[in-house]
Order: structure tokens, then C-alpha cells, then sequence
């Protein structure tokens, strides 16, 4: 989780580099020196390992912590200092534990500048859908501390593949499933394009993958958008 | 009069059709001697309030929906363990609604702080819409101040709390280590009868004030858990057993 201890492969080939490692690489660069962070569990955790070296950033865990640091090795771990996912972290110097409803009250309250959020599911209004899916008959399987997340973090980046695996969009006109928050996206970051969330709604398309152009990501996504007059390649930190 | 019980006699207090509040975060910090007592004796027709059902593959409570024990969870999630997720997909274990993890844990402390329910603005425009949580027989209560719409949640109380502490004196004061806290506090806050369960049971006067988590007038029982050294044993051996941390070479 600490990106002085992480390992960045050296110009690694772009056609090589799998859909997660590529929406990681990208959020990394959403993210400011100085910024209380919160990642959500998947592809946001790995964001991490790209953050870019020297930056100094404060990891927050919703059971309780800021300044949480890597994985410790199997015999240094702690069975008393853990993250919101139950996995065995190291605390850094400066690191503070807090009682759960005060770091819920960070959450809500403005205190997280950034956080990155997995989603099934964007929408052009800035919606975010990453709680729920119909199984079974039932809407599963929750949202643990997600909608607190996306009501209250300042800056909210939405990490997701562009499509599904049966080839539709997911970056959506209006999204169908239950929402984690309403309007609280700034930026969608997904394996094929970034784009910004205007804060009245509305996309506008910021980058693109390497080779792809705005025709190729009008073609894959089911959202409208405008695009920007800096249109460029993703930045990916190679 | 010492509060320090043997376990058989503190969990005495729980009985089939019992709600209970289980201090945890996903598995973390929770009190496996009070959890594997509920599932030797198949203590059944549970309600339990937590913020997660636990940790997964076969870890503590992950039991007691195997075994079919909880009769209705009350929780910010379904699925941190598959034994939770597969008995609610399966029928067998009733949830009328989920709530954001930061509204389950203040509508504890409402019921710890002696409050009748707490205004939550999260959520509002998703868990009110209509259809959602088809088990609950009425709408969700929502209130206008200021010109801002919030969730009236009403406070959350248990029977009986189980809880979990480093370590504890006969008076029931506890003391928590780095991130074990919780919300561990206010759930003993929030039950008729708190058990606490430590690693160490400590002589009065060890633990330093300011150090105190738990307040002892909030303990009504204290009970020896595992050693440190055995709970950090325990989760190792089952972060290992699910990848999340390296074998050790023996």
C-alpha cells in the first residue's frame, strides 16, 4: 500500500499491460501530493503501487486509521492492526487509530480529500453504482462504507473496465442498478478513456488510451459526451 | 465485586432467539471464544447486529450461518463471508434492508447514548426508492431540516453485546490495541448485558486511565479469550489460508 516500498516495472510494453494495471496506473495520477486517501477494495488498492516516488499521501481505513503502510511480512503481522478489508497492515510514523464512528464522520463529513472506487456501473450524471446486483431474486451484496464514501469524500474517481464481458457499455446514460451515490463522480477512469463528470452533469471526454480516438470510444460507450479541447493520450506514469 | 466469569456462565445469558451485537470490522477484533461457545451449544433464531458478517473461509462467525444459527442479520453487507452470502441467497437468513456501514454504526450509538434514533443524510434518493428492501413493511421515516432531507434511524439495542479487548481488570475496565477499537465501546453501550472477551485479565490499577476504552461500569462480565500470542497465531494461519499473507517455511 506504500509507494516508497513499491516495485515500478521499468517501460513496460503498453499492448502488454492488462485492463486493472492500466486503470490504476491512471488514477495514481488523480491523485495529489499531501491528500488523505481512501482506496476501495480491487483495482483502487493497486493504485497504490503508481503513485509517483516522493509523494507523501495519507492512507485512510474506514475501521479507524490514518497513515496505514504496506503488508507486513507473515511473522510481523498483527492480528490488532488491520484494514477495512480485514487484511494485516503496518502502521507508518505519524499513523493515529480513531474510534469507527469517527472515521465514518471523517468520511462524511469532508475530511477524505480523494478516494477511488470500483463500480458495476457510471452514469453521464456523475451516478455511481457499485453496491448492488440482482442475485437470486435479492439485491446483494451491500454497501459496507461505500455510500459514505461518495457522499462525503471531496473527489470521488471511478475506476472500472470500459465494458462488460458481454461487450456493453458500463459507462452509461442512466444507470439501472441501485446507486452507491447520486452526482458524486468527478472522474471516470476506465482501461479505454478518462473523462470528467461537469458539475451540472455531462461527460466530457479527457483522454484515451494509446491509439484509440474519440470515434473508438464513441463506438464502445453508450454515454454521451463532449470532448475536450486538450484531448490527449492517457497518462499511464510509463 | 469481580466481574471476571467463566465463559459457560457469562454466555448463560444468551439463549435461543437472543439479539446480539458482535463487535468486529470483516473478522477483525472479534470474540472467537464467545463465537465458538455460540456454536458448540447451536445456539439458534439469532438476530445479530454487526457492522459485516465477518471474515470468510470458515473463520468465527462464518460458522454460525453454516450452522444456520442467525436468524436474521442486520449489517452494512452480505457476502465478507460466503457462508453469509450463500444462506441469505439461499432463504435462510433474512435481511429486511442493508445500511451504509457509517449508518449501522451510529444508530448503535444512539441506542449506547440513550438517544432515540439519529438523522443520517447518506443514502437519501437510493434506499427510499421504492421496491428496494421488499421486506420492509413500511417506507423509510425521512425528515426535512433546513431545507435537507435525512433518514430518520431509529437506535439499534441487543440483549446481550459481545465484545472484544486486549486486555481487562475484574472491574471491567478494557484496553484496546491500534486499530481494535472499533465501535466496541458503543455496542457494550447498546446491551442489556456486555461480556467482554480479552487476551489478558490484568490486576486493578494496570491499565492507565487514559488508556481505557471501555469504561468498566459498562462491563457487566469478563471472559479469558486466546492469548495474543494465539490470536495472532489464528488470524495468520487463516490470512495465509486465503492468500493474504505468505507461507512461512516451517
Amino acid at each position: 500500500m506504500d509507494a516508497k516500498v513499491s516495485v515500478r516495472p521499468a517501460s513496460p510494453d503498453l499492448a502488454r499491460l492488462s485492463p486493472r494495471e492500466i486503470i490504476a496506473r491512471r488514477c495514481a495520477a488523480e491523485v495529489k501530493d499531501g491528500e488523505v486517501v481512501n482506496l476501495g477494495f480491487g483495482i483502487p488498492t493497486l493504485t497504490s503501487n503508481y503513485l509517483p516516488k516522493g509523494m507523501s499521501v495519507i492512507f485512510h481505513a474506514e475501521n479507524g486509521c490514518f497513515g496505514f503502510g504496506a503488508k507486513p511480512a507473515t511473522l510481523d503481522a498483527d492480528s490488532d492492526i488491520t484494514n477495512a478489508g480485514c487484511e494485516p497492515i503496518t502502521l507508518l510514523p505519524g499513523a493515529c487509530v480513531m474510534p469507527l464512528t469517527t472515521s465514518f464522520g471523517a468520511m462524511r463529513n469532508g475530511f477524505i480529500d480523494i478516494t477511488v472506487l470500483g463500480a458495476l456501473e457510471v452514469d453521464q450524471e456523475g451516478n455511481l453504482a457499485n453496491w448492488a446486483a440482482k442475485r437470486n431474486g435479492h439485491w446483494w451484496p451491500g454497501p459496507g462504507g461505500a455510500m459514505d464514501l461518495c457522499y462525503g469524500v471531496k473527489r470521488v474517481i471511478a475506476a472500472l473496465q470500459h465494458i462488460d464481458k458481454a461487450g456493453d457499455s458500463k459507462v452509461k446514460r442512466r444507470s439501472t442498478l441501485p446507486l452507491t451515490g447520486t452526482r458524486c463522480i468527478k472522474v471516470i477512469v476506465t482501461d479505454k478513456a478518462v473523462f470528467d463528470v461537469k458539475p451540472e452533469g455531462g461527460l466530457i471526454l479527457r483522454e484515451a488510451f494509446p491509439g484509440l480516438g474519440v470515434e473508438d470510444i464513441r463506438a464502445i460507450t453508450e454515454a454521451d459526451f463532449e470532448v475536450a479541447p486538450d484531448f490527449g493520450p492517457m497518462r499511464l506514469g510509463l | 465485586m469481580s466481574k471476571v466469569m467463566q465463559l459457560d456462565d457469562a454466555m448463560g445469558r444468551v439463549s435461543r432467539g437472543s439479539r446480539l451485537m458482535i463487535g468486529e470490522f470483516v473478522g477483525a477484533a472479534e470474540p472467537t471464544k464467545c463465537i465458538e461457545w455460540l456454536v458448540e451449544h447451536e445456539v439458534g433464531d439469532l438476530t445479530l447486529i454487526a457492522l459485516t458478517p465477518g471474515m470468510t473461509g470458515g473463520f468465527g462467525k462464518g460458522h454460525l450461518y453454516a450452522k444456520g444459527l442467525v436468524k436474521e442479520l442486520i449489517s452494512s453487507h452480505v457476502a465478507t463471508t460466503t457462508e453469509s452470502s450463500d444462506a441469505y441467497l439461499a432463504d435462510k437468513l433474512l435481511v429486511r434492508q442493508f445500511y451504509p456501514m457509517g449508518t449501522v454504526a451510529e444508530k448503535v450509538r444512539a441506542g449506547a447514548m440513550g438517544l432515540g434514533g439519529v438523522l443520517v443524510p447518506v443514502g437519501i434518493g437510493i434506499l427510499d426508492q421504492p421496491g428496494l428492501f421488499p421486506e420492509l413493511a413500511e417506507p423509510k421515516q425521512k425528515i426535512m431540516l433546513n431545507g435537507k432531507e435525512y433518514f430518520v434511524e431509529e437506535a439499534l439495542r441487543a440483549d446481550v453485546a459481545l465484545v472484544k479487548g486486549w486486555r481487562a481488570d475484574e472491574l471491567g475496565n478494557v484496553e484496546f490495541r491500534y486499530t481494535s477499537a472499533q465501535n466496541q465501546c458503543d455496542i457494550a453501550m447498546a446491551a442489556d448485558y456486555a461480556i467482554v472477551e480479552v487476551n489478558e485479565i490484568v490486576p486493578v490499577g494496570t491499565i492507565p486511565p487514559d488508556r481505557v476504552g471501555i469504561p468498566g461500569p459498562f462491563i457487566d462480565a469478563v471472559v479469558q479469550g486466546q492469548t495474543l500470542a494465539e490470536q495472532n497465531d489464528h488470524y495468520r494461519n487463516h490470512w495465509i489460508k486465503l492468500g493474504r499473507l505468505a507461507p512461512v517455511a516451517p
